[in-house]
């Protein structure tokens, strides 16, 4: 499914450059949740940007489905982006003059004209995810979680190859964190959505599949979740506090 | 269920939403826009073209200040668009994040920022006529109004605002494409949340740029006159650059305002951290808008001490004159004598005192002069004999006029001057004098001023010893030959009776004397028997008409023009209007942008630091803590500005007035208290604003 090969990506900042992916290799299986964990600064979110194309990469290769991301003009990118990538933002990035449905068809509605067909399709969606009473109102006037899970059923509607997600509950309080966290394993449960999520909190990460601990732009470690959840969110703790010494 | 099925119809709905943004915008593009096309139409309009000597210093004023306005108005407007970007960047990142590719995403975009750029320019473009014409004529029905104030347009000035527009909009098309090109979309995501802070500078920044800033004025004012003293050179366009160091200095002043503010923070260094932080966070946008508020305060105190400097000379040179009427004409004009006068009075019920007569005749009068070189930069300084026209009075004769006692030795001339010896037009570098009807030749040398302000006028005059003055005038023809003649009234003068006897004077003359002060005889003849055409011959020269014998161009500029105090006292304002309502507008235009732009900045400074505000409150903030910070933020923006603007011009003035003459005169001293007046109201319009635009910040932003 997603293929990442020794990517490499380094920022300039005035004179100094600093690496922050230095030669990352791993895949991810359809139908995987996968999520990426590690201290602040560790290349997390710059992994997930250039998965995401939403910015170039220095050296390496990504490769989606059957797709090599590197040498493809924005047009292609802006394809890709579209119709294989739904992306979840830790912030949510709801278009704050549109209504929840018309936030979930946004992505269709940038292909093309949506048939009511996909308007069903959002509100099928929205009812999966518990939103279904709320889409005609605006972003102002829900909750956090609620956002989130909107975003999360945009990212859906196009049926990508994966969904990444930049902390999606990173914003939330915990029972909202769990709403969007369960709105996930739903998607992957009922729609084998392959997920990548990046994560702050080992709560959200012991509900994937596996872990990959990020600390300095290398891969420190994976873990794949082998017993029940709360064993292997210690298992993760324990990880982390390993990391961190 | 959803309205909407297609790319086109979300757009619109999301400008709808946005339409906040928007009207901001439309609303800096209209302003920007507006004050181009009324300052553009006014100035290049018919009506003020013909009273603004071409070349002349009030022009050349009147053009500084539009270029200070346009750089104004386009900072404004750069600014007002990077503002809508940045709001409209969050969007467009996240379409682009969701896969709208700039192909996808163009059209929309295009279509937005056409629209509005275009409709704000030319709705603004189209309001600046009704804009002028509306104050215009403010101006001629509350202030003062004339046959020279009568409004036309040349819309050849169109073509200014027509530029700006085009660059608006090119502009913000430029603008989109530039964000449409962007490869990394978190940027323009982000973008919205950027700051933009600024180079920290060290403490000695502001004061060194107070003496920059004092450094390029003394530069930009001394450049001209050092190219003429030192170079024998007329000062060319470019050493306008001297005046560089003013921008610079004013740019530190800004930066300091804006990194450290000016009190200091030695005993409480946590005092005001928020607020100056805050402006230091988007310092670059927050220094250019003030140093451009700056400007624009300088620029309206430039025109509008024009008023006071000039106004307040006049009104107390016409009050300290000795005579209430004093007039010459020559001696072949059919002028009413006494007799007709003091009829004309008694219609009036006035009755004339004091009257006073003399001969005077029209010499020609060698002197030192300016020759240009060919490349006609360069000058050098040569004698020429028969220079100009001089009025030439006996001893006697100037007694009888003046009262005054005086003895020329024979062979030499004194001079007229008026009582501060601050006029221009003497001559004390004559060797001899010319009969231009026989063309003897007396030689004679420069022997002293003599001070009488009536004397003291555009054409040099002087006096001769008796026996010389006899000498010299033998065989003038008559219109070589002049008449000076003066009266007070007993009692209380009456301003009809001015007019009156004024008309009656200027129809008495024929064609042969419709001619301007400038228009020398003296000077034709020479050239015209060395082969060159006189340029008072040609059209450059200003033409005026008994016909219009009210307007600006012939009560300023005809030879002779009659001082009569009442007449002039009156409508000192009226033949003036032109000028001093030109000044007013520009005055007006400069401070509504100033204002303008002072009030979005700080609209725009607290909408940016939004979440700043909110997370003070969460923290504890008082409605008193909170209200501080804004007036903090807004003090900046509208307090350096206007002291800077204010300042600078008072000194500059100041420096001016000095510099004329190297001394302050009573009537300079005066003026600069008026300037000062000016600057207190001013600083009562900008306070006022300055509390409406902190009560609507605390508005938007819920404090107290």
């Amino acid at each position: 499914m997603l293929y990442v090969k020794n990517l490499c990506k380094s920022y300039e900042v005035g004179k100094n450059k600093y690496e922050v992916l230095k030669g990352i290799d791993f895949h991810v299986a359809q139908g995987e949740f996968v999520a990426v964990m590690g201290p602040s600064g560790s290349g997390k979110t710059t992994l997930l940007n250039c998965i995401s194309c939403y910015i170039p990469f220095d050296k390496g290769n990504i490769t989606l489905g059957d797709m090599k991301l590197a040498g493809m003009n924005e047009e292609e990118l802006a394809s890709v982006r579209n119709t294989k990538i739904g992306f979840v933002f830790q912030d949510f990035m709801l278009l704050d003059g549109l209504t929840i449905r018309e936030n979930i068809l946004v992505p269709r509605i940038v292909q093309g004209a949506v048939e009511k067909e996909v308007e069903k399709m959002a509100d099928q969606l929205a009812s999966m995810f518990g939103i279904g009473h709320i889409v005609d109102k605006y972003p102002a006037e829900i909750s956090g979680g609620e956002k989130q899970r909107a975003a999360v059923a945009r990212s859906l509607i196009n049926c990508p190859l994966i969904i990444l997600a930049d902390e999606p509950t990173g914003n939330l309080d915990s029972k909202s964190s769990r709403a969007v966290i369960e709105t996930f394993i739903n998607a992957k449960q009922k729609m084998n959505a392959t997920i990548f999520m990046v994560t702050h909190d080992s709560f959200a990460a012991s509900f994937c599949d596996r872990v990959i601990l990020l600390k300095d732009g290398t891969i420190y470690r994976q873990l794949e979740k082998q017993e029940e959840r709360g064993v292997f969110q210690d298992q993760l703790l324990d990880a982390i506090k390993q990391m961190s010494a | 269920m959803s309205q909407i099925m297609n790319m086109k119809q979300m757009e619109q709905k999301l400008q709808r939403a946005d339409r906040k943004q928007s009207r901001l915008y439309l609303f800096c593009n209209f302003m920007a826009l507006m004050i181009i096309s009324a300052y553009s139409a006014l100035m290049l309009s018919p009506t003020v073209q013909k009273v603004f000597p071409e070349g002349g210093d009030s022009a050349k004023q009147m053009y500084m200040i539009f270029v200070m306005t346009l750089v104004g108005c386009v900072v404004f407007t750069i600014y007002a668009l990077g503002l809508f970007f940045r709001h409209k960047s969050g969007q467009l990142g996240v379409l682009m994040a969701l896969g709208a590719s700039r192909k996808r995403l163009a059209p929309g975009l295009f279509r937005e920022v056409i629209f509005l750029s275009g409709v704000s320019a030319i709705a603004g473009t189209a309001a600046g006529f009704p804009f002028v014409w509306i104050i215009w004529h403010a101006f001629r029905l509350f202030l003062v109004d004339s046959s020279d104030m009568v409004l036309t347009f040349d819309f050849r000035c169109l073509f200014i605002s027509l530029l700006f527009l085009l660059s608006v909009v090119g502009f913000a098309c430029l603008t989109a494409w530039r964000y449409l090109k962007k490869t990394n979309i978190m940027e323009v995501i982000r973008e919205e949340h950027i700051n933009e802070p600024v180079k920290e500078p060290g403490r000695w920044c502001g004061p060194v740029g107070f003496l920059v800033l004092l450094t390029g004025a003394v530069l930009g004012y001394g450049a001209p006159w050092a190219c003429h003293a030192w170079f024998s050179m007329y000062p060319p366009a470019w050493v306008s650059v001297f005046y560089a160091p003013v921008f610079v200095g004013l740019y530190m002043i800004m930066l300091h305002t804006v990194v450290h503010g000016w009190k200091s923070h030695r005993k409480n260094p946590y005092k005001n951290i928020i607020s100056r932080s805050m402006m230091k966070f988007q310092g670059k946008q927050t220094v250019n808008n003030l140093l451009v508020v700056t400007l624009l305060i300088a620029g309206g105190c430039f025109a509008i001490f024009y008023l006071p400097t000039n106004g307040i000379s006049a009104v107390l040179r016409y009050a300290s004159l000795p005579y209430d009427y004093f007039y010459k004409y020559q001696a072949d004009q059919n002028v009413p004598d006494r007799t007709k006068v003091e009829a004309l009075g008694k219609e009036y019920d006035l009755s004339l005192k004091d009257w006073n007569e003399c001969d005077y005749v029209t010499l020609g009068m060698g002197g030192m002069t300016n020759i240009e070189e060919e490349d006609s930069l360069r000058f050098h300084v040569e004698y020429v004999p028969m220079l100009q026209e001089a009025m030439v009075l006996s001893e006697d004769a100037y007694r009888m006029i003046t009262g005054q006692e005086v003895d020329v030795a024979p062979g030499t001339y004194r001079c007229l001057n008026d009582q501060e010896e601050t006029s221009l037009y003497v001559n004390n570098s004559a060797k001899e004098l010319t009969n231009m009807t026989t063309r003897k030749v007396l030689a004679t040398e420069f022997a002293g001023y003599l001070h009488y302000d009536h004397l003291a006028e555009e054409i040099p005059c002087c006096v001769l010893d008796n026996a010389d003055y006899a000498l010299i005038s033998e065989g003038l023809t008559d219109d070589w030959r002049g008449r000076f003649a003066a009266f007070n009234v007993d009692g209380k003068d009456s301003y009809p009776f001015a007019v009156a006897f004024y008309h009656l004077f200027v129809s008495s003359f024929d064609p042969s004397c419709e001619r301007i002060c400038s228009y020398d005889r003296v000077q034709k003849i020479r050239e015209n028997e060395e082969g060159q055409e006189y340029w008072g011959d040609t059209d450059e020269m200003t033409k005026i008409s008994y016909e219009l014998s009210d307007s600006f161009a012939f009560r300023t500029f005809w030879v002779y023009m009659p001082s009569f105090r009442i007449l002039n006292q009156n409508d000192y304002l009226r033949n003036m209007a032109v000028m001093f309502m030109m000044f007013l507008f520009i005055f007006i235009v400069c401070m509504i942008t100033a204002l303008v732009v002072c009030h979005t900045r700080c609209q725009s400074i607290a909408l940016n630091n939004r979440y700043i505000f909110d997370d003070l409150k969460k923290l504890g903030a008082s409605p008193a803590f909170l209200d501080k910070e804004v007036r903090s933020q807004c003090t900046n923006v509208f307090k350096m500005p206007a002291l800077v603007g204010t300042t600078a011009m008072f000194l500059l003035y100041a420096m001016i007035l000095y510099a004329n003459d190297g001394r302050l005169l009573q009537t300079e001293w005066a003026a600069m208290g008026l300037c000062l007046c000016i600057i207190a109201v001013i600083g009562g319009v900008i306070y006022t604003v300055y509390r409406s635009t902190v009560k609507a910040i605390k508005g938007q932003l819920r404090i107290g």
